[in-house]
């Protein structure tokens, strides 16, 4: 048996409940692991189910608690984007409004 | 009936705190939180949480340090709106300056045979390897196109100096166009310095220009790295820096090394002789995967982590010697702790975003043809003219900047919508740098989780914090180096 046969017999399973955790909040999870193990993503009503494969014999056992907590940090992270959204786009609008882009008095 | 309301209506209410746009990134147990303009706190785990469930209580030190660099905000105050707005402005001033940097490349021609040379030199006498005097003066018509009311123009090889006589001329000229334009011109020249002469000099001195060198650190490691007839490229560039020294004065040169293989368990040495030499300074600074440096595979010799290493080890040993005294800068570190520390961008091209490509600099090859970086033409040497923005013969500045060309690059690897990134604490200390991934992974935008780039970027980005937070004596060295 070689390696990559040996990695493609220990997937590991992952499961997140759909009430609390986005597919947006797992991608951008999934995304910054990329280098050590692959996600597979099976999204569902009530749960998301994610597959992870190990790259390079990255430890899943350890990178699986990683992605746990990168997730939580993600849905957060979305939580405040979401909520700081608005004010964001006022205060660039604010920064570049001697551009022309948008009428100052609007900005009052 | 006072005037002054009384004290109580100035206290804080407690349950109003609003969120402003913030990003955060774990470190070892703490959280670093960056506002929209990157500056920065670090909190305990516990007050992150605090912050992160909105559990923000009506008055503590936690929301004194969060309101001061306006993480939070109170319901209807504007202050802090038109700060952040003020600083994000002056951040991005530069954008409005397009151009400042344009590079002549007067000659591919190099006497020196460097197997890392990013630049694929030739090391035959051609004349068709010269750029010529109609070539240069188009460069300094689109050079003068350029609104930037400050201009760099910059000479570089191959050798430079092996087209001397052109680099006068471009000088004579620039400086004719430059009494009607008033702005704020300056000149540099890129040479390994073996073939400084005092003509060189003496026009140096006459008309300002700065001198930017090689040097690899102690000579045997620097002659093994720049091979050249004679074995003496050390000798040289030691004696040609001291002589710019003398004449044209300490702030007139500088000197670039290059981290190769052996270099890795030196870094002492390196950076003792530049300390030797009376230079302020030291740029520690990684291969690029470009030219011959791919060729010989002197790219491929060490990977990020070694370099991590080599530069925590030399970050150290410059804390080290300020402490005993001597004034010794890291020009990366400096670069970076200006954006970290300051609301002034440096435009540093490498870390700019949008990229700094065409934006920050344009290079015009001794043929005529216009990149959009230094590496950009690096590439094309390697056969690779994805950014070739044009030739000068037949471009204006108005065709170069809105080409396909540099706009899909630009447009593609912009770092707020870049994945990975848009998330990151760091985003505002680091930029997007299409030549280096379009190299790496062959596209603009590059796979972060799997890039160097990031890795080495982000592990400099912790550092530096880590110093700033917990050394005193780091932390007032590097507030003094982000003021220069």
């Amino acid at each position: 048996m070689d390696a990559n046969e040996q990695k493609s017999d220990r997937p590991t399973e992952v499961r997140f409940a759909a009430s609390t955790t986005s597919v947006d909040a797992i991608q951008r999870a999934a995304y910054r692991f990329g280098d050590r193990f692959s996600v597979e993503l099976l999204p569902g009503v009530d749960e998301h189910i994610c597959i992870l494969r190990s790259r390079d014999d990255a430890d899943l056992d350890e990178e699986t608690e990683n992605f746990r907590v990168e997730v939580l940090d993600q849905t957060l992270r979305v939580r405040i984007r979401k909520e700081t959204e608005p004010i964001r786009t006022m205060i660039l609008a604010k920064a570049f409004s001697r551009t022309g882009v948008v009428d100052p008095q609007d900005l009052d | 009936m006072s005037r002054f309301r009384g004290a109580e209506a100035f206290a804080a209410s407690g349950d109003d705190w609003q969120l402003l746009p913030f990003r955060f990134e774990r470190l070892n147990g703490r959280v670093l939180v960056t506002n929209m303009v990157g500056e920065h706190l670090v909190l305990s785990g516990e007050d992150f949480e605090v912050l992160a469930t909105g559990e923000l209580p009506a008055d503590s030190d936690l929301v004194r340090r969060l309101r001061a660099k306006q993480v939070i905000k109170r319901s209807g105050e504007r202050a802090p709106l038109s700060l952040l707005a003020l600083k994000a402005r002056t951040r991005h001033a530069r954008l409005a300056e397009s151009t400042g940097l344009h590079i002549f490349v007067v000659s591919l021609r190099c006497e020196h045979s460097c197997p890392y040379c990013q630049v694929s030199r030739q090391s035959e006498d051609r004349d068709r390897y010269d750029m010529t005097l109609a070539t240069a003066e188009r460069g300094l018509d689109m050079t003068f196109r350029s609104p930037s009311r400050s201009l760099k123009i910059e000479f570089q090889g191959g050798e430079p100096l092996l087209n001397f006589g052109l680099i006068e001329e471009v000088v004579r000229q620039a400086e004719v166009r430059n009494r009607d334009e008033g702005r704020d011109l300056g000149f540099v020249i890129a040479s390994n310095l073996a073939l400084l002469s005092d003509e060189v000099l003496d026009f140096c001195a006459r008309h300002n220009i700065h001198i930017s060198t090689s040097l690899d650190g102690p000579a045997d490691l620097h002659n093994r790295n720049r091979p050249r007839p004679g074995r003496d490229s050390w000798e040289r560039a030691v004696d040609g820096i001291r002589r710019v020294r003398e004449t044209l004065g300490v702030d007139h040169i500088s000197a670039l090394m290059t981290t190769t293989k052996r270099s890795l368990d030196r870094v002492r040495d390196i950076i003792d002789t530049y300390v030797d030499l009376g230079l302020r300074g030291i740029f520690l600074r990684p291969l690029s995967p470009y030219g011959f440096a791919i060729k010989t595979k002197s790219y491929s010799a060490y990977d990020a982590e070694r370099w991590i290493d080599f530069y925590r080890e030399g970050l150290g040993y410059i804390l080290e010697l300020n402490r005993q005294g001597l004034d010794l800068t890291e020009y990366f570190s400096t670069v970076i702790l200006r954006k970290m520390l300051t609301n002034v961008e440096p435009g540093y091209v490498d870390l700019m975003s949008p990229a700094g490509i065409g934006i920050g600099a344009l290079v015009y090859n001794y043929d005529g043809s216009v990149y959009a970086s230094d590496e950009g033409r690096m590439l094309a040497e390697m056969g690779d003219e994805t950014f070739r923005l044009g030739h000068l013969e037949v471009d204006t500045y108005e065709s170069i900047m809105t080409s396909e060309a540099l706009l899909a690059p630009l447009e593609e690897s912009f770092a707020l919508s870049a994945p990975m990134c848009s998330d990151c604490a760091f985003e505002t200390y680091c930029g997007s740098d299409p030549v280096y991934h379009y190299a790496t992974s062959g596209d603009f935008l590059g796979r972060k989780s799997e890039s160097d780039f990031c890795r080495r970027n982000m592990a400099i980005f912790k550092h530096l914090i880590d110093l700033y937070e917990n050394d005193e004596f780091a932390r007032r060295t590097f507030l003094s180096w982000a003021g220069r």
